[in-house]
């Protein structure tokens, strides 16, 4: 009974997942419960996976879910296509987000905003409410309004990019957004300003699954959990105070604790 | 050549050449012309180069060779957010200034209906269209000048800036059938004219347009082309020759046709002059879109711009041919050239023809071309924002055409040339059959 309600009181589900793409698998068996309003990191090295458990998250259809679960809410995650996902309140902010020459940056966040409120049956925005409530949000993450113009991410610089993601966290509101390495690309001051952004949008019921490779960010954004992803699957758990372990002692103990638990499985 | 195929065509068109007025000699004789020239060459088959990529089968067929009724009717009625409001109908070949507007139009406009300035004045029509539209042996051309009968004859003279719409109504729902439109368009003494060129069709028909221009020094013509979905088959030619500092700037967009040949030789004959070709189309079924273009650097110091983006699905076919021949004299010519595909089936297919002939050696003469596809990167960041799959893929069309349509000022009218791009997007159901 009271396992039963706990379940109920996650926003995020993870079980068993495997995925694969082109036949190598990826994720090797991830596990992670986020609870509404809860905020975990997931650090680990470079291929680990962690990218590829965020656009799992998001539905990107280069990979292939070979095994296991994802609740969300009261969803069945891996049934929904990315739009639905989307709009039942899934963001991904991209580690690489991609440009797009011939769509301006205002167009692109009035049509992903009224896709998203037409799915809620909201009425649409139209272009004056939308540009004050998008002005709002550029404050917010402080990114020049000229960048509204331009077309998506076209020469934008690293760290414009990455505050183009979070005004289109803002924008949009999100139940559970993702931030993949949000954090590289931007210079210390851009760092906090975006953290702010963040955790202005903290509290309530939004969760937040942040991959990060530094410790400073979540100096900022302190996370509720931290996660350690190797080879597909999390291999460590703890408090905030794990990251700045991490911080010190960097993964080396990993290759020794997967060597041990391969020879485990071997024997 | 093409024997068999012009069965129909030969007495149709003898008969219909034989019929017409004989408003003077000269207008004899150029009909005269144009019939034997037709006679002896047909249509030309799949081994002209030139044709290649064009298949005339079905047009040569013979459903076409009548000439479409008096009768018809302006087919369509979603108007364009045109900036004019000077309107010229013409109706199957016919120019009907009955369904015309021209009272917005300034002093320093004339616009006169081929067939009337034929009535009072055709020496001197015919001497305008032997100069601006001069003989060649072409297959449209041809049957164009033996037909030779109404069309346009427009001039803008000394300080104006006008806008005139023109709606060409093709129907040929009663039964099939060919109009033939010649047009004269000249320009002179720092004139500015813009036309909105429309083709809206119903049935099956031909519709065969050529105009000759003359854009005088310093004056600027900006032409924009629309196919309206349903059109059957086009023909469009234009020959344009530019004098010092003039320009020519000209968009043609279109969906839904089945068959568009859009040639244009445009010849920058004084200095500083520039032409700018623009198009962007997105094509399904068996539809063929064919741009066959040739710019002329006559002089020293002009320059020119080509951007063709075309979105193809189904088994439609594009095809590019962009002649830029830079005479020995025309130094320090700047021409770029490109032309862009995005395929949505395996089954869609594009050819692209460079053709550079450069004469002179200090010159900047640049031409791309890239097919692909839908870039899925792009559609699943639009999709993890929301967005649907098929508005994604209609957002990527608005954004691959974005080049093409950026400089057009009516922002009203612009919208409506990229809606109907994305309209003709075959959805995604389509695409997995
Ligand atoms: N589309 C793909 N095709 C082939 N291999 C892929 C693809 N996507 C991911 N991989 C591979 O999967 C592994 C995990 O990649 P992923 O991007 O998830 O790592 P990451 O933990 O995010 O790494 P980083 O910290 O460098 O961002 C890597 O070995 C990567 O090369
Ligand atoms: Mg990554």
């Amino acid at each position: 009974m009271s396992a039963h309600e706990n379940e109920e009181k996650m926003i995020l589900d993870v079980k068993d997942l495997h995925a694969s793409v082109e036949g190598s698998p990826i994720l090797n068996g991830m596990n992670l419960s986020l609870k509404p309003g809860e905020v975990h990191a997931i650090m680990g090295p470079n291929g680990s996976g962690k990218s590829t458990f965020a656009n799992v998250l998001a539905g990107r259809e280069d990979y292939t879910v070979e095994k296991g679960s994802v609740r969300y809410r009261d969803l069945d995650l891996l049934d929904l296509d990315p739009e639905e996902r989307a709009c039942e309140g899934i963001f991904l902010a991209f580690q690489y987000p991609v440009s797009i020459p011939g769509i301006s940056n205002a167009y692109f966040l009035r049509s992903a905003l009224n896709a998203v409120r037409r799915y809620k049956e909201e009425p649409e925005v139209d272009a004056v409410d939308f540009l004050q409530l998008v002005r709002s949000k550029m404050e917010l993450v402080g990114m020049d309004e000229k960048l509204l113009q331009r077309s998506v991410n076209d020469g934008f610089s690293g760290g414009e990019k990455k505050r183009n993601e979070i005004l289109q966290m803002a924008v949009l509101d999100p139940k559970l957004a993702i931030l993949d390495e949000t954090d590289s690309g931007l210079d210390i001051d851009a760092l906090r300003i975006v953290a702010e952004g963040v955790n202005a949008l903290r509290g309530g019921d939004r969760s937040f699954i942040v991959v990060t490779h530094y410790q400073r960010l979540l100096d900022y954004i302190v996370p509720d959990h931290v996660h350690v992803l190797s080879e597909g699957q999390i291999v460590r758990s703890g408090d905030k105070t794990l990251a700045h372990e991490l911080e010190r002692e960097g993964y080396s103990w990993l290759e020794s604790g997967h060597a041990a638990e391969k020879s485990q499985e071997a024997s | 050549m093409s024997t068999g195929t012009v069965d129909h065509w030969n007495p149709n068109l003898e008969e219909q050449c034989s019929g017409l007025h004989a408003a003077c000699e000269s207008l004899e004789a150029r009909r005269k012309h144009g019939l034997n020239q037709f006679l002896e060459a047909g249509f030309p088959g799949r081994k002209d180069e030139e044709w290649r990529y064009t298949p005339l089968r079905s047009v040569a067929e013979g459903e076409y060779s009548s000439k479409l009724s008096v009768e018809g009717q302006l087919p369509g009625d979603d108007e364009l957010a045109t900036s004019s409001d000077i309107r010229l109908v013409l109706i199957n070949g016919r120019f009907r200034e009955d369904l015309s507007d021209l009272t917005a139009l300034p002093d320093t406009v004339k616009v006169v209906g081929l067939s009337r300035s034929l009535e009072t004045s055709a020496d001197s029509v015919v001497t305008d269209l032997n100069r601006w539209i001069p003989l060649v042996d072409h297959p449209f051309q041809n049957i164009g000048d033996a037909l030779l009968e109404d069309g346009l004859v427009i001039t803008a003279e000394g300080n104006v800036d006008a806008r005139i719409h023109i709606v060409h109504g093709q129907d040929g729902s009663e039964s099939a059938g060919s109009s033939h439109v010649s047009g004269l368009i000249r320009l002179s003494g720092g004139a500015q004219l813009e036309v909105l060129e429309e083709f809206r069709s119903r049935g099956k028909s031909l519709a065969n347009i050529r105009w000759g221009m003359e854009i005088g020094s310093g004056c600027e013509f900006r032409r924009q082309r629309i196919v309206r979905p349903g059109c059957d088959v086009l023909y469009h030619g234009t020959r344009v020759e530019l004098g010092e500092k003039a320009v020519f700037r000209d968009l043609i967009a279109g969906s839904g046709a089945r068959l568009v040949r859009n040639e244009i030789h445009a010849i920058l004959a004084g200095p500083g002059g520039h032409v700018d070709l623009l198009g962007g189309y997105v094509s399904n079924g068996d539809e063929i879109v064919d741009h066959h273009t040739t710019i002329e650097h006559a002089v020293a110091d002009c320059t020119s711009r080509e951007i063709y983006r075309g979105v193809l699905g189904g088994d439609s076919r594009g095809a590019f041919t962009g002649m830029i021949h830079v005479h020995q004299d025309a130094q320090r010519t700047d021409a770029e050239q490109s032309n862009d595909a995005i395929l949505l089936s395996r089954s869609a297919e594009m050819n692209t023809r460079p053709r550079l002939e450069i004469y002179a050696d200090d010159v900047k003469c640049t031409h791309g071309a890239t097919v692909g596809e839908l870039d899925d990167d792009s559609i699943f960041y639009l999709r993890s924002r929301g967005v649907s799959l098929e508005e994604a893929r209609r957002m990527l069309v608005r954004a691959f055409t974005a080049e093409v349509f950026e400089e057009l000022e009516n922002e009203a009218l612009k919208e409506q040339f990229i809606e109907q791009l994305q309209e003709a997007m075959p959805t995604a159901v389509d695409l997995r059959q």
